[in-house]
């Protein structure tokens, strides 16, 4: 069994792989494949998502439950000239 | 006079690309060779050697001078390959048309089919010793330091690796 063993050992050694057609224009694909990736994070963003989706849905739930803004009620209520002038005056009065 | 590879590493970290072409250039067909021992046809070969350069790559900055660019990047690429090896679920496909019987007088090409087949059917561990000791002759401290195993464990390892190998032929040849 060992001569065997050796025979075929022997034919693996005598017929290397043969890589000449794959060895063909190795760099300029490799090089390439170097310049798409050369952006690291573009690969990563996806594992971002998980935080994206709970910064969303603590804003929805933030809306939810927070008093919304009745600008009607404030108009109505004699605050027309403070909305006027923050609004003329970004904000200082 | 051509760059050495210290050279075009130190250009390669400072941003030129072609340096690095000319590094790859350089030493592809040895790392083809390695990797085409252990891949299934031109693809997985392409995509692997791929993989080792782009390690390689990314990795410069870790190489130190003190030892020959070639046994940094042998490192790579058998870490590579054994990781293609670990990957890859074992064959189910039959040995090909190939008659046992008249083994002795096997041609070539046919014995280098049965040893891949026969091989195929090892673990990694054992796939990757017996590939680097029996195909590439490499001796067992060089393996050793291309796989980061002791020298005992290589050496336990082949024997346990013929062993088995012994045993698939002989179940075949029934």
């Amino acid at each position: 069994m060992s001569d065997r063993l050796e025979r075929l050992f022997y034919a693996g050694r005598a017929l290397p792989p043969d890589t000449a057609r794959v060895e063909f224009g190795f760099e300029t694909r490799l090089l390439a494949r170097l310049r798409t990736e050369s952006v690291p994070w573009c690969g990563d963003v996806w594992k971002l998502l998980p935080v994206f989706a709970a910064i969303v849905i603590i804003l929805g739930a933030w809306n939810y439950v927070s008093e919304p803004l009745d600008l009607s009620a404030m108009l109505s209520g004699g605050a027309t000239g403070e909305l006027l002038a923050n609004a003329l005056g970004g904000g200082v009065q | 006079m051509e760059p050495s590879d210290v050279h075009l590493i130190q250009s390669t970290l400072a941003g030129d690309d072609g340096a690095f072409a000319m590094l790859v250039a350089r030493h592809r067909r040895r790392v083809f060779r390695l990797a085409g021992r252990f891949t299934r046809n031109d693809h997985e070969l392409d995509d692997v050697c791929q993989e080792i350069f782009i390690k390689v790559y990314r990795h410069l900055g870790t190489y130190r001078a003190d030892a020959p660019f070639e046994h940094w990047l042998a490192r790579v690429a058998v870490r590579a390959c054994y990781d293609l090896l670990r990957r890859r679920r074992r064959p189910e496909e039959p040995l090909l048309d190939i008659d046992l019987a008249s083994e002795d007088n096997l041609a070539p090409a046919q014995a280098k089919e049965l040893l891949d087949w026969a091989l195929a059917q090892l673990p990694a561990e054992d796939q990757l010793v017996i590939t680097l000791l029996e195909l590439e002759e490499q001796p067992v401290c060089a393996i050793a330091e291309l796989t980061g195993w002791s020298e005992s464990k290589v050496k336990v390892r082949a024997f346990r690796a013929r062993h088995r190998l012994k045993c698939i032929l002989e179940t075949t040849h029934e």
